[in-house]
């Protein structure tokens, strides 16, 4: 007896625990960011950010260039800075990979974990200190069965900018705040 | 009176469930009419524009089965389900039956038309708005597909992709509620 009420228990506790869920999308958020390592980079020069993301299990986002113009690519847009140039921003290649909903096209796609490199090159007028520069990426996750709407992630990273060894005069008008 | 600590303990393991079950009721809905307040009562009203720029309000509708279908060009899943209902609007459609799409993404109409006519859609695509999505919840699952009797009321609700046999299943049963209900009048 004592093992058919824990029984209903468990059943009514599984119930209670999976109505609906599926309906309210993914529990917890589908991409997250790892903290981002600052960059330190000399004025006038550029060096290289590495922003690294992991995909929750079982789901995956559509890469920066999918196979079909309706599929929504998943795409890093960094805010504008006065003092900081952002260059080119490099996605990875995405796995070619078929689902159950699509077992006869190819979906170019990022799951697991994957980086976005970005490019900065502060200008050599620049004050050195630390910078913070902001964005969001854009990005449309699914899994086997259902797709969810674009979400937008926030994004940060820090840049510490230090002095060029000679040459370039320093700007007296600009101050090593922080920048969004 | 001797109490038997097992009972005690299953009826005490009860209401800890039914509160739980409780609360996170109480957290989902906070979007809309979701976990049962939407099953069996009459589905929400709404007029959107179709594609080809004519307006239709759901309750228009009223006296056929209704497949509702949220859905979206980005939607994979709903790719596969699309060429379902085509076959199923020309089966059922001279019973009464009515499918309905209603595309929750930021496409242009544009962009959408060209979708639905290389799908072959056979049935009215309404531009969507997040008011009707959360009026049915919030859709934040696509596609989500309702059902509705001849009489508006919502027997069924899906999630993501299923398989083509629930989906008839679904319908040949809307069909027949609306029929019954008729039959009372």
């Amino acid at each position: 007896m004592k093992r058919n009420l824990i029984c209903a228990l468990l059943i009514l506790l599984a119930k209670a625990s999976a109505q609906d869920d599926v309906g309210l999308g993914p529990k917890g958020p589908v991409v997250k960011m790892a903290p981002a390592p600052t960059v330190a980079v000399v004025q006038g020069k550029s060096a290289t950010e590495t922003l690294s993301f992991k995909i929750a299990n079982g789901f995956h986002i559509n890469s920066n260039r999918p196979k079909s113009e309706y599929l929504i690519p998943t795409a890093l847009k960094v805010g504008a800075t006065t003092d900081i140039v952002i260059g080119r921003i490099t996605y990875p290649e995405g796995k070619d990979m078929t689902f159950a909903f699509s077992p006869d096209e190819k979906l170019n796609v990022y799951a697991g974990d994957f980086t976005v490199d970005v490019l900065v090159r502060p200008l050599h007028t620049v004050t050195p200190g630390k910078y913070i520069v902001r964005g969001t990426l854009k990005f449309q996750a699914c899994d086997n069965t259902a797709c969810y709407p674009p979400k937008s992630l926030p994004i940060s990273f820090d840049v510490r900018i230090t002095k060029a060894a000679s040459g370039h005069s320093r700007n007296p008008r600009q101050s090593p705040h922080v920048h969004h | 009176m001797k109490r038997n600590p097992l009972i005690l303990f299953f009826v005490a393991a009860l209401v800890g469930v039914m509160l739980f079950a409780g609360l996170r009721n109480a957290r989902n809905n906070r979007n809309g009419p979701v976990n049962g307040q939407i099953m069996g009562n009459i589905a929400p009203d709404f007029e959107l524009q179709s594609l080809e720029g004519k307006n239709l309000k759901l309750s228009s509708l009223r006296g056929k089965a209704v497949l509702l279908n949220f859905w979206a060009t980005y939607c994979g899943p709903c790719k596969i389900e699309m060429p379902w209902f085509v076959e199923m609007q020309k089966e059922y459609g001279p019973q009464g039956f009515q499918i309905v799409g209603v595309a929750m993404d930021d496409a242009s109409p544009e962009d959408i038309a060209k979708f639905a006519k290389d799908m072959g859609v056979n049935y009215p695509i309404l531009v969507g708005k997040e008011s009707v999505g959360v009026s049915y919840g919030g859709v934040s699952v696509l596609p989500t597909t309702f059902f509705l009797d001849r009489d508006g009321k919502v027997m069924f609700r899906e999630f993501g992709l299923q398989s083509r046999s629930v989906f008839v299943d679904h319908i040949k049963q809307a069909l027949n509620q609306g029929k019954a209900v008729q039959a009372r009048k």
